[in-house]
């Protein structure tokens, strides 16, 4: 009776510690299956994209998503015969018709050069060819080839009017710059327009959310280190959008000079502004997309003028001497990684 | 009572081993699991805390990749890409390892860390 009654005695501690053992995974499933987590990924807009959506029964919203993806990226792409901004840039300087939503993107990057005073230039097409970044056979192209083909670029000659679209014919545009941004805008609307509450939208970087995590927790984004690998800090947001523009996105290297691919629509060179990554957030994606390459190719001290005459987004700069420069509305929000080498972070502030 | 101490002995052993897995479960670092996808179609799925050092070289039209796996850590190698962006990303850390031409991609299965990364 007495070894019945210790083993039985030590069972029930044996069942008690696994149960208890078992319960604390438990919680934690219970916590993810009233908040499911559902993710579709894919190769579209020349990146990896992958949306996660938060709540029960998303599925059909993802797949909603995904093919908003596809069919923006049938509209925007350079290369795609059939879409709308081929037939542009093949239209020999006719009229061209165009969808709602590529209307108000051309009428958006218009309006974008204007407020960077030209920084951001969506008809820098072919000089991006030239240095080889839409074909990846790069070369460095020389000063007189570089001033012909600046001669077929210029916002101010293109012109919108509804959704009728005029390029002149030796121009190309082209929306690689502003499009992820853009997109982004649009399958988060579309998300919540098929009831998600809680999303992640993640097109190569270009991150967009919606709403915030379950439970009302704020999400955690890190920083990409523009000198190395890692992170160089966090930063929590709730619902916007974070866009990064940097040398080390595209770039190549020549007899010991390096040429990343955000080109400064001035020179038709690689912008050499003293900064080497921006961060914008905001939001709208589409602004914060135009605002990362613009600000890159500005410079710290007009991205800090263009940032104190405006009150819909806030940045963080990191300078090629290590600099790290983040604007006063997300000072709380930003936390530097504790293995980043430079300790000091300059607020701006209004 | 000898078998009662015997049943104690017994009952100590898998209670202490029960303590060892249930604290090997609690304490697993999340991010350890590592999937290889190409176009979508999931190609390995390793546990980078059991690999041995090796590497795995995987095929798009005509086209190689090289991953390496070392000291629990997975990386591109080599690739046929004429951007490199996929070698130049390092180690797998926060942001998934993408090789665009190729259609590759190595990212941890779980989350760890951070929810995205912006860059
Ligand atoms: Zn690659």
């Amino acid at each position: 009776m007495g070894r019945f009654f210790v083993s039985q005695a030590v069972l029930l501690c044996l069942a008690a510690l696994l149960t208890s053992c078992g319960q604390s995974e438990d919680n934690q499933t219970v916590d993810t299956v009233s908040e499911e987590e559902n993710s579709t990924s894919m190769f579209a807009m020349n990146t990896y994209v992958t949306v996660t959506a938060y709540g029960n029964d998303t599925e059909a919203a993802l797949s909603s998503a995904e093919e908003k993806i596809r069919s923006l990226e049938s509209l925007w792409s350079v290369t795609d015969e059939n879409s709308e901004i081929y037939a542009v840039n093949h239209s020999g300087g006719n009229p061209v018709e165009v969808s709602d939503e590529t209307a108000q993107l051309l009428d958006f990057s218009l309006q974008m050069n204007e407020r960077t005073n030209g920084a951001f230039d969506i008809s820098l097409y072919p000089v991006l060819t030239a240095w080889g970044f839409t074909t990846e056979e790069y070369r460095v192209p020389d000063d007189d080839e570089i001033t012909q083909l600046l001669e077929r670029t210029g916002v101010e000659k293109i012109s919108l009017d509804g959704q009728t679209v005029h390029v002149p014919d030796d121009m190309q545009i082209d929306l690689g710059a502003i499009g992820k941004g853009y997109a982004g805008d649009l399958v988060a609307e579309d998300l919540k327009q098929n009831g998600v509450k809680s999303a992640l939208i993640d097109l190569g970087g270009n991150i967009q959310t919606v709403g915030t995590k379950p439970g009302g927790e704020s999400w955690s984004i890190g920083i990409r280190n523009p000198f190395g690998e890692g992170n160089f800090g966090v930063l929590e947001i709730g619902e916007c959008a974070v866009v990064t523009s940097g040398g080390y996105e595209r770039y190549f290297v020549e007899d010991g000079n390096t040429y990343w691919h955000i080109l400064d629509p001035e020179t038709g060179k690689p912008a050499q502004s003293g900064i080497i990554s921006v961060l914008v957030i905001g939001a709208e994606g589409r602004l914060c997309d135009a605002l990362s390459t613009s600000l890159f190719v500005m410079g710290l001290d007009r991205a800090a003028n263009l940032w104190r005459n405006s009150d819909d987004f806030e940045m963080i700069i990191v300078t090629s001497d290590g600099g790290i420069y983040i604007t006063e509305g997300i000072e709380d929000d930003f936390t530097l990684s504790k293995n980043f080498s430079q300790p000091e972070v300059s607020v701006i502030r209004r | 009572m000898k078998n009662a101490k015997l049943w104690i002995i017994v009952a100590a052993v898998i209670f202490i081993a029960a303590i060892v897995w249930c604290v090997i479960i609690i304490t697993k670092p999340p991010g350890e699991i590592v999937t290889i996808s190409q176009d979508g179609e999931t190609l390995y799925t390793l546990d980078l805390s059991e690999e041995s050092d090796r590497t795995i070289t995987v095929e798009y039209e005509g086209r190689e990749n090289v991953i390496e796996i070392k000291d629990g850590r997975i990386h591109m190698l080599e690739a046929d890409c004429p951007d490199h962006t996929c070698i130049n990303t390092g180690w797998l850390e926060d942001l998934p390892i993408v090789c665009l031409p190729n259609k590759l991609v190595i990212e941890f299965a779980d989350e760890s860390g951070a929810d995205a990364v912006a860059r």
